[in-house]
């Protein structure tokens, strides 16, 4: 095999760093200003030189933010609360219908299938702000307004059409004669769903439930309007600190970090899948 | 509470002791200072109960949609009383102002009973009263049996009454006899000048009075500091860019958004008068405003006057009052100032942004929750977040007479009280109520930004805007 030569290496090295630098700097900088106060962060012109200090931190995680017009109760950890709840709440309820569904789509061909799988990703189509103002009508008639289960099914037309979709891809992909091979052996076809299809497609799966998870997790309209104030999602609380006596950009950028660490915690656990599950996926042979 | 400490407060009520004696004599009583205030106010809120039957919804439940600002702070930090004072619960949410008007929306238009009462600006009222989402509150106000004596309209500032009622009828003028008022007006702010007093100091400047001055100045001031810059102006594609400063100095050039006739609304923005006006405001964020105007709102404008980014601002009296306290690097280093954009106008003509509480017409205990309105803009409660809480400004004119609230203000930031007394005459909302406010501003100010930008001239840019809202309003059934 032909090796590079020096002056190649350090070229792809600097064109490396300078690719990683762009896209995490931002990201860098907003992990420095969670550590400053907001004094230091308007400094002109900006430094790299500060105090740490935890203080923000603090007032998320303890609910108390102090302003120019005193202290002020914020809600941001119940905030994260109802994000975990609602994002991981509607992705499981996602993957329970959604990859059933997906293999009988993949597997079968029945009367309106087509049609059936096209509206279920036509949900995605539509603005949430067209079907929200008939919605809340809907949940005020059914006594949803204002509750965890209306939002978590609201929250369905995220998660389900990318479940399965992005499913029923992979199921596709993978041959039907190992199903099959297993089925003459005597197996019923919900034994061999579970026990061939589901590890067989278990990237597709991992890889969809993460992307629904953080479609839902970044979702911000569906809550704001189906719910009150102590029910909405990370999203909604985090603009608490953009208060008229000023923009608390300290806590901005800590809330930023302490919202952004389970999806990316969980994204980094589920890489190799998330990978592999997409590319082979999204791939027709 | 002990009697003794009840007997004490009251005795400070009935002005048989001074302030100073009233909290000596608390902390003997081992009442922190916190403590004493809120007993304070509970004393108030007693002499309020003596002639009126508060208790009459005891028991009932009131919910609240509120935007997260000091004047909510306040109100809840006084909340405690109220529910003394009739026996009623309240509970509320409350969502950032990004959102805010989001969530009224869909709450009014969906014709939820959720909430009873709400905070909301005037402007959004000639929406919601027409699509007849909210109350008019004159069967309230004007109800003897409804209303406690001692409420005392008249209290409130008259142009602030006069901004939030309207006969609905586009064009209509504001406080007309037969205007509807469609909210109460809770706290407010009006436009003038903050400046950064070293800054000026440092280049030898003092606070223009009009705006050729100002144009000229913020420039010395862009110039001579080296950094920071002259002006700040709000320039976002939104309505609110037109509001604050740009509004208050083209009233005090004599100019109108629409003229009106026989009913029928037609835009006036492209007069010669105002052609020249645009061209001064223009030119000033040209050669002194911030690099990024179009992005400018009020989060920026403040932001940059309070770490010493920009010198003066042309916006909210009360947004240089957050800037001139807190953990700001400017801190006590601003002055504020009356401004007549005119060099011919008399006095200043400031636009108001008016805070005020309405009633959800899907409410199903609207009385009640007149009884919370009615102590929410009661004196008391005015008085108590004026010298306690950011209050501020107070829409009461006996508060603005009050000797502890100017004295704290007064103490604190240079030249407010005086900008304030020579702004407020003037003070008022200077739009013309009309349903397609939003559209029309909105429309406003994304031209603001293309004359900035240089994409179109003035002349052309104003022309082609009376144009293009003469045909909205006409397809609306208005022109």
């Amino acid at each position: 095999m032909e090796s590079t030569s020096f002056i190649e290496r350090i070229l792809r090295g600097a064109a490396l760093s300078l690719i990683v630098i762009f896209f995490l700097f931002p990201i860098f900088w907003i992990l420095l200003m969670s550590f400053q106060t907001n004094e230091e962060i308007l400094r002109i012109p900006p430094s790299l030189f500060f105090t740490p200090t935890l203080s923000n931190y603090a007032a998320l995680i303890t609910g108390k933010l102090a302003t120019v017009s005193g202290t002020l109760d914020i809600a941001f950890m119940k905030n994260l609360w109802n994000s975990v709840l609602l994002s991981t709440a509607s992705v499981a309820i996602a993957l329970a219908l959604g990859v059933p569904a997906a293999y009988a789509f993949a597997r079968f061909k029945f009367r309106l299938g087509e049609d059936i799988a096209f509206t279920l990703l036509s949900f995605r189509f539509a603005p949430p702000l067209l079907v929200l103002l008939p919605l809340s009508l809907y949940f005020q008639a059914l006594g949803l307004t204002d509750t965890y289960v209306g939002l978590i099914w609201v929250y369905q037309l995220i998660a389900l059409p990318l479940i399965l979709w992005i499913v029923r891809g992979y199921f596709e992909d993978i041959s039907p004669d190992i199903e099959h091979a297993y089925r003459v052996a005597g197996h019923s076809w919900g034994r061999t769903f579970l026990r061939i299809a589901i590890p067989l497609a278990r990237p597709g799966i991992a890889a969809a439930g993460l992307l629904a998870f953080i479609f839902c997790w970044n979702n911000f309209v569906f809550a704001l309007i189906l719910a009150s104030a102590d029910k909405q999602p990370v999203t909604v609380g985090a603009l608490a600190f953009v208060t008229a006596s000023g923009i608390q950009y300290g806590q901005i950028a800590a809330a930023i970090v302490l919202s952004v660490t389970p999806t990316l915690a969980l994204a980094l656990y589920a890489q190799r899948y998330l990978v592999e599950g997409l590319s082979l996926g999204a791939v027709k042979g | 509470m002990s009697d003794k400490a009840k007997d004490f407060f009251e005795a400070f009520k009935a002005g048989k002791m001074s302030r100073r004696e009233l909290m000596a004599g608390a902390g003997k009583l081992g009442l922190s200072a916190a403590a004493a205030n809120f007993l304070l106010n509970g004393a108030a809120t007693r002499a309020l109960a003596a002639d009126f039957n508060w208790k009459k919804f005891s028991g009932e439940k009131l919910h609240l949609l509120l935007n997260k600002h000091p004047y909510a702070d306040a109100m809840i930090a006084d909340l405690a009383n109220f529910k003394t004072l009739t026996g009623m619960d309240v509970t509320y949410d409350i969502f950032p102002e990004d959102v805010y008007f989001d969530k009224v929306t869909a709450a009014l238009s969906s014709k939820s009973s959720q909430y009873d009462a709400f905070m909301t600006g005037a402007y959004m009222t000639w929406t919601y009263g027409p699509a007849g989402w909210i109350e008019d509150l004159n069967q309230w106000i004007k109800d003897p049996a409804k209303t406690n004596p001692n409420y005392n309209w008249d209290d409130v500032l008259p142009g602030l009454r006069a901004s939030t009622a309207w006969n609905g009828v586009p064009g209509g003028e504001l406080g007309s006899a037969d205007a509807k008022q469609w909210c109460i007006p809770w706290g407010f702010e009006l436009n003038s000048i903050t400046y950064n007093r070293k800054m000026y100091d440092k280049v030898g400047v003092k606070p223009a009075n009009n705006l050729p001055e100002l144009v000229e100045t913020a420039a010395k001031l862009t110039k001579d500091l080296g950094g920071p810059y002259g002006i700040g102006v709000r320039g976002s594609r939104s309505w609110a860019t037109i509001h604050p400063g740009f509004l208050s100095g083209y009233a005090n050039y004599g100019q109108k958004d629409f003229t009106v006739s026989d009913g029928k609304l037609k835009a006036a923005m492209n007069t010669p008068e105002s052609k020249d006006y645009h061209k001064l405001w223009v030119k000033m964020i040209q050669e002194s405003g911030p690099k990024n105007w179009s992005t400018y709102t009020w989060y920026q404008v403040g932001t940059d006057l309070g770490a010493g980014a920009s010198a003066t601002i042309f916006d909210a009296d009360i947004l240089g009052y957050f800037m001139d306290g807190g953990d700001n690097k400017e801190k006590g280093n601003l002055g504020f100032h009356a401004f007549a954009a005119n060099p011919a106008a008399k006095a200043p003509t400031p636009n108001v942004w008016i805070w005020s509480l309405a009633m959800n017409a899907a409410s199903k205990q609207k009385d009640a929750a007149w009884y919370f309105m009615q102590w929410a803009s009661s004196t008391e409660h005015d008085m108590f977040g004026a010298r306690k809480m950011d209050f501020v400004n107070p829409v009461r004119q006996s508060v603005w007479k009050d000797d502890e609230f100017r004295n704290r203000i007064e103490k604190s930031y240079n030249g407010y009280l005086q900008q304030y007394e020579a702004s407020s005459p003037g003070a008022r909302i200077y739009f013309t109520a009309q349903p397609l406010f939003f559209d029309v501003t909105t429309q406003w100010a994304e031209t603001l930004q293309k004359m900035v930008a240089k994409q179109v001239p003035v002349d052309e840019g104003l022309d082609q805007l009376a144009a293009s809202i003469d045909k909205q309003l006409k397809d609306a059934g208005l022109g």
